[in-house]
């Protein structure tokens, strides 16, 4: 029976861990899904925005609410410089050749690797110390269920990706901007011939990533109350390991994703210790690259993940 | 009076090759005019140019007068020509009415939208039938109708159409060229890229034939050398 | 010469290695972010045969190369169908999961009343044969640009050779190669093993340089920057990648002028480059340029 317990716990807590990898592979598929790029300064600019609302907090007196919009408002202004820099020159071919076109995505993605360390060089300078506390999620014992520890962020972390999920949702079935974005993930072509105006859906996809890492960074900052610049390179294996298990570029498979790292991770080391958790993840993705399953080639919508 | 679309010494590359080698042509306000030639010989190439999905490397594009070339596509529909491109290009995973839909997204008329939708539905009934089924479970003639449908979504002054009839059964290509004349009855100005040339010269006032990127023939049909014409289109000539 | 520079130019022949081997793939038209991972193959093979197991350096090395082959092969083979941004996650995925076999490695033994051997996250002391054998500094650099140079001059009649043409048919349009009788596969696993090979002779080197290494030498960072390397400097030659390495180490030397600033103001050059060069300073075209001014 304690068995029995403990797996509902570890479930439990992968669940919430799982809820926090969702929202960061979301933001991750977001961009891949529709500009069909690699974004390597993701995690970095969440870390920008959440040590951007940390400075604040060590200034000022300031709520919860404000925290998490400064995370978000942080990433999102992070987002558009490396979206300025790093992929907007490269949405054109230059000479209409694919081999061209290629090139630009490789570029945007290792150009965005160099903001990546920018992002991590300007937030060491800013605030040297390797550790900061951020104010916490909740400060109270956790929930008692029975026999079951349920901490209260971890609700919030639940909800919160279930709503943004939701949002989201409504956002691309629901409205004219959401249309034009499941024209550019389906064929990109025919959404410039209908007349989308492509790289504004661009511009503004970047920035709705951007937000909802932000408010990721945010969640996962205030509920481990602290925050560390590795939070970047964290966010960034994490969105990406995430978005590589629920098939690249589909956006229910990266909640599933984020969800089963989560658990995946949790119980390995609950079974095997910390490094074999990451070791089985890794190996998981591996696998399921390797092997890529024919429910995975369906779900996902890669032409060329070039 | 000036051609609606004037077309002049256009140059396309892929890189370093290049398609189109100085192409210039005219359609003029209220024809159907046609593009004619072989295999690669850049009709696509032009089409899409014009369209504004590749940039020419040099030349002039004006339509009623103004610039285009190398505007950016949204702007080019903005200004009033749709295309209907090779392949269909049907968005698979949208339903049919949402494919309408993004063939009107730059419009803001909700009530003129709806009922352009209704006039489509009524003039491709097997569309209205499918209305909410995913694009990519249409039959290919149904597809070219939704293409189709989808470019007139944008009250387009110019429609170009790319090879329509391709891939098609007899019965349903008569089908999309009776769609063409009746476009044209209500005022579309037509310019189309064809394979099938016979079907093409009986629709077409003007049409011309593209060979290896240039412009080699213009003519009407009923010229005395539409069967030369025809052959060419087909199988290219000795000489470009 | 002083320690210092002969210190820079030793770090910049041994990742020079590095970014070769991401060069090759990238040539066959892969993009890897696990190169890392033959770096470190290559690193903790050739220091336990030199400090466990008392062979010489030159022997070490040729057993780490064969080691980084095989590994390079090993996971090579299941990912040949994969391209573009899969095989790049596949690669991460088996650089972190040797990166983590790292840390899991206990391997010691008492050698002179000392424990010699790689200790997990510990990491590898007492790599000592360069000094033990009273190789100088100097000297051992003279022997990495040795190899380096045999390396380039590899690469650069291959480059020419119908070897390479047939590399970059595979790496431009792989199905086009197929169908002009290319064994694609064959490449592929090929330069695999090639670039397995290269980058961990790079890491034999290094680990007897610095004679003491850890899984986290051997990290994503490493993988990315071998990869960026390569790309800034100019996909066009071998020489890019080179180029590459001189600009981002000799930025980080030359980081007195900015402070602490050395990434912020590096970073920015980089993205700004790529968006009038995406493919690197050194690309084809610029090549194509200055060996037509060449003759």
């Amino acid at each position: 029976m304690d068995v029995l317990a403990d797996l509902v716990q570890n479930t439990l807590d992968g669940l919430t861990a799982g809820a926090a990898y969702a929202l960061l592979a979301v933001g991750f598929t977001l961009i891949f899904g529709v500009l069909r790029r690699v974004n390597l300064s993701y995690g970095a600019a969440i870390m920008f925005g959440v040590y951007f609302a940390t400075w604040t907090s060590q200034h000022f007196q300031i709520g919860l609410i404000a925290l998490a919009l400064l995370s978000i408002a942080g990433a999102v202004a992070g987002g558009a410089y490396v979206e300025r820099l790093c992929f907007s020159p490269h949405y054109r071919a230059r000479d209409n050749s694919r081999a061209d076109a290629s090139s630009g995505s490789i570029a945007a993605m290792v150009a965005s690797f160099a903001l990546w360390m920018q992002f991590e060089e300007a937030a060491i300078l800013a605030m040297p110390r390797h550790l900061y506390s951020f104010p916490p999620l909740y400060e109270g014992a956790p929930l008692q269920l029975g026999s079951f520890l349920l901490r209260v962020e971890s609700i919030y972390l639940l909800l919160a990706a279930i709503v943004v999920c939701a949002s989201l949702h409504a956002v691309l079935y629901r409205t004219r901007f959401g249309l034009a974005v499941r024209a550019v993930i389906d064929v990109p072509v025919a959404a410039q011939l209908a007349g989308i105006n492509v790289s504004s859906v661009f511009v503004r996809i970047f920035a709705l990533a951007s937000a909802i890492g932000g408010l990721a960074g945010f969640l996962i900052a205030a509920s481990s109350e602290q925050v560390t610049p590795m939070l970047g390179m964290w966010s960034t294996v994490k969105g990406m390991l995430a978005m590589m298990l629920g098939g690249l570029g589909s956006l229910p498979g990266a909640v599933v994703g984020g969800l089963v790292l989560g658990l995946v991770e949790v119980h390995s080391q609950w079974f095997f210790g910390p490094q074999m958790r990451d070791l089985i993840a890794y190996l998981l993705v591996f696998a399921l690259l390797v092997a890529r399953p024919a429910w995975m080639t369906r779900w996902t919508n890669i032409r060329s993940a070039s | 009076m000036a051609a609606l679309l004037e077309i002049k010494d256009v140059i396309t590359a892929y890189g370093r090759i290049e398609a189109l080698r100085g192409v210039s042509l005219q359609v003029e306000q209220g024809s159907i005019t046609c593009l004619l030639g072989p295999n690669g010989a850049g009709k696509t190439t032009l089409m899409m140019t014009t369209a504004g999905i590749l940039r020419p490397r040099s030349g002039s594009i004006r339509f009623m007068g103004s610039e285009i070339a190398g505007a950016a596509p949204h702007g080019i529909v903005e200004r009033g020509i749709a295309l209907v491109p090779e392949n269909r290009l049907v968005f698979p995973r949208m339903t049919v009415l949402e494919n309408l839909r993004a063939g009107a997204y730059q419009r803001n008329d909700r009530d003129g939208i709806t009922s352009d939708i209704e006039r489509l539905f009524a003039r491709f009934p097997r569309l209205r039938e499918r209305a909410g089924q995913e694009g990519g479970t249409l039959s290919g003639g149904e597809q070219q109708m939704l293409s189709v449908a989808r470019a007139l979504m944008s009250r387009p002054k110019l429609l170009l159409m790319d090879e329509p009839s391709l891939g098609l059964a007899p019965l349903v290509v008569e089908e999309i060229f009776g769609i063409i004349r009746e476009l044209h009855r209500d005022g579309t100005t037509i310019f189309l890229v064809e394979q099938n040339a016979h079907m093409a010269l009986r629709v077409a006032h003007h049409f011309y034939l593209i060979e290896q990127g240039r412009v080699t023939f213009s003519g009407d049909p009923g010229s005395l050398a539409e069967d030369e014409v025809i052959h060419r289109a087909y199988l290219g000539s000795a000489k470009a | 010469m002083d320690e210092y520079s002969i210190g820079v130019l030793t770090n910049i022949g041994l990742f020079s290695f590095l970014a070769l081997s991401a060069y090759l793939l990238l040539m066959a038209g892969e993009m890897s972010f696990g190169q890392q991972a033959f770096f470190g193959i290559g690193a903790y093979a050739g220091g336990m045969l030199t400090a466990i197991f008392g062979l010489s350096l030159p022997v070490a090395a040729l057993a780490a190369m064969l080691s980084g082959a095989l590994a390079a092969f090993l996971v090579g083979l299941p990912t040949l169908r994969l391209r573009g941004l899969y095989f790049a996650m596949a690669t991460l995925a088996a650089a972190e999961m040797t990166r983590i076999l790292f840390e899991l490695l206990h391997f010691q033994r008492t050698l002179n009343g000392d424990l010699v051997g790689p200790d997990g996250t510990q990491g590898f002391r007492g790599i000592r044969w360069v000094f033990e054998n009273g190789v100088e500094p100097l000297e051992y650099l003279a022997m990495i640009y040795a190899l380096l140079l045999v390396a380039l001059v590899l690469f650069l009649l291959v480059e020419r050779s119908r070897l390479g043409a047939t590399l970059r048919s595979v790496g431009a349009d792989p199905e086009l190669a197929a169908s002009l009788g290319v064994d694609v596969n064959r490449v592929k696993l090929g330069v695999a093993a090639t670039a397995g090979a290269l980058a961990a002779l790079g890491g034999v080197l290094y680990a007897h340089h610095n004679t003491y290494i850890e899984p986290r030498n051997f990290d994503i960072m490493l993988g990315v920057h071998s990869l960026a390397y390569a790309l800034i400097g100019g996909l066009g030659t071998a020489f890019g990648p080179l180029l590459g390495v001189v600009l981002d180490i000799g930025a980080l030397e030359g980081s007195q002028v900015f402070g602490g600033a050395r990434m912020i103001v590096f970073g920015g050059l980089v993205a700004v480059l790529l968006i009038v060069r995406p493919r690197g300073l050194l690309d084809e075209k610029t090549v194509h340029w200055i060996r037509t001014r060449w003759r």
